[in-house]
């Protein structure tokens, strides 16, 4: 049974019969949709997302999105699957549009300013947080959500190669905010 | 063999999918300090994935719900116009193929007053919708400017063919006044329509 039906089965276990009253649009299904999933929504888009604001503005998103395109759900996969994958695609689209505040790059070098000052372990909810976006997502994505790298390249627009390298870059990072080079 | 590097360490967790997996595979049995940095890595991805869901701070659903009531009402108004659009173009059609189908009977002068009646008729009913003013959607408004461009055009034909004073004028006028009772009957279903649905 894979995670995303796990989930699928916890949250809303008549999953078929609300999505056929979403598609004939029935508001009250769509509340219910949304209160199983809002939670898991949320947390994808603000582990991707920078700020809580940024995040409530991508469940707000994905919600639209899901009654906009409930006809496209055939039902041959997990409900979670679905919906995760629209939640993953706004939060994706919100980092490309917030690319204007400032690049990885710039963020990466502001971090190698600081990680002088910084303790020698972090929190590892710090840690996550200190990544660059795009890394953090990716990090969220493969080893949390459990896309591959052909699936988060196809998101993000990028190759699986760029997606390989920000995850390795990633968990470098993570090993030595988290103090455990004095491990090893 | 070096140790292995934070790219090798991280594709042995995609098993077999990369190359050089098997050697990677190998060189961890055979180093302990490679094993123990495999290690490292699997429990920072178990520690992450063990994170406490966040929940949101607000609840969003009113929001969901307004966007969702804001689209269905395009989507309603979109479909309205189109609708009496295409009304307006079947009557237009119903009435210009009936008046050429049907068979001549009563005199072209008898007629002529009987569709000039009908017409005024109509005319005093759209009297009466326009007086309701209120806001009406773009869809509406120009399906009833296109009905009412094209009365305005016949009027004007209508003038011309009488200033002419021609000794067939009534049979002359007559297709100009059925075309025109049957603009003016699709131009009083558009106002009824918008009528029934102002407030939407």
């Amino acid at each position: 049974m894979t995670r995303a039906l796990v989930v699928d089965s916890y949250l809303l276990s008549d999953a078929e019969s609300v999505v056929a009253r979403v598609r004939v649009g029935d508001p009250a299904a769509l509340e219910i949709l949304y209160r199983a999933y809002e939670t898991p929504v949320f947390n994808l888009a603000r582990r991707i997302c920078r700020s809580v604001e940024d995040a409530e503005d991508v469940l707000q998103d994905t919600f639209f999105e899901v009654y906009r395109s409930i006809g496209q759900y055939r039902g041959d996969g997990p409900l979670w699957g679905w919906i995760r994958r629209v939640a993953a695609s706004k939060a994706l689209m919100r980092l490309r549009r917030n690319k204007y505040r400032d690049t990885d790059e710039l963020h990466d070098e502001t971090h190698a300013v600081r990680r002088e000052d910084t303790p020698l372990r972090m929190d590892l909810e710090a840690a996550l947080e200190r990544l660059p976006e795009t890394s953090r997502a990716v990090v969220w994505l493969h080893d949390v959500e459990g896309y591959t790298h052909e699936e988060i390249a196809g998101m993000m627009d990028k190759t699986p190669s760029f997606s390989k390298s920000q995850l390795s870059r990633a968990h470098a990072k993570l090993r030595t905010w988290l103090g455990e080079e004095a491990l090893a | 063999m070096s140790h292995l590097t934070m790219e090798q360490l991280v594709a042995l967790r995609d098993a077999g999918s990369e190359p050089g997996s098997a050697e990677s595979q190998a060189h961890v049995v055979a180093c302990p300090q490679c094993a123990a940095e495999l290690d490292r890595l699997y429990q920072r991805v178990a520690r992450i994935r063990a994170l406490p869901s966040l929940r949101p701070p607000r609840d969003r659903f009113t929001l969901v719900a307004g966007r969702v009531r804001h689209d269905r009402r395009q989507v309603k108004v979109r479909r309205l116009g189109l609708g009496a659009m295409a009304l307006a173009a079947t009557l237009l059609l119903v009435v210009v193929g009936r008046d050429l189908l049907a068979p001549p009977s009563a005199s072209a002068s008898d007629q002529l007053t009987a569709v000039m009646a009908e017409s005024a008729t109509l005319e005093q009913a759209l009297r009466q919708l326009r007086g309701d003013q209120r806001v009406t959607d773009v869809y509406t408004t120009r399906a009833a400017a296109s009905l009412e461009d094209r009365i305005g055009e016949l009027d004007r034909q209508l003038e011309a063919t009488q200033a002419h004073g021609a000794s067939n004028a009534d049979a002359n006028l007559l297709p100009l006044w059925r075309e025109r009772v049957g603009l003016m009957d699709a131009l009083v279903d558009v106002h009824v329509t918008r009528a029934q649905n102002v407030g939407l």
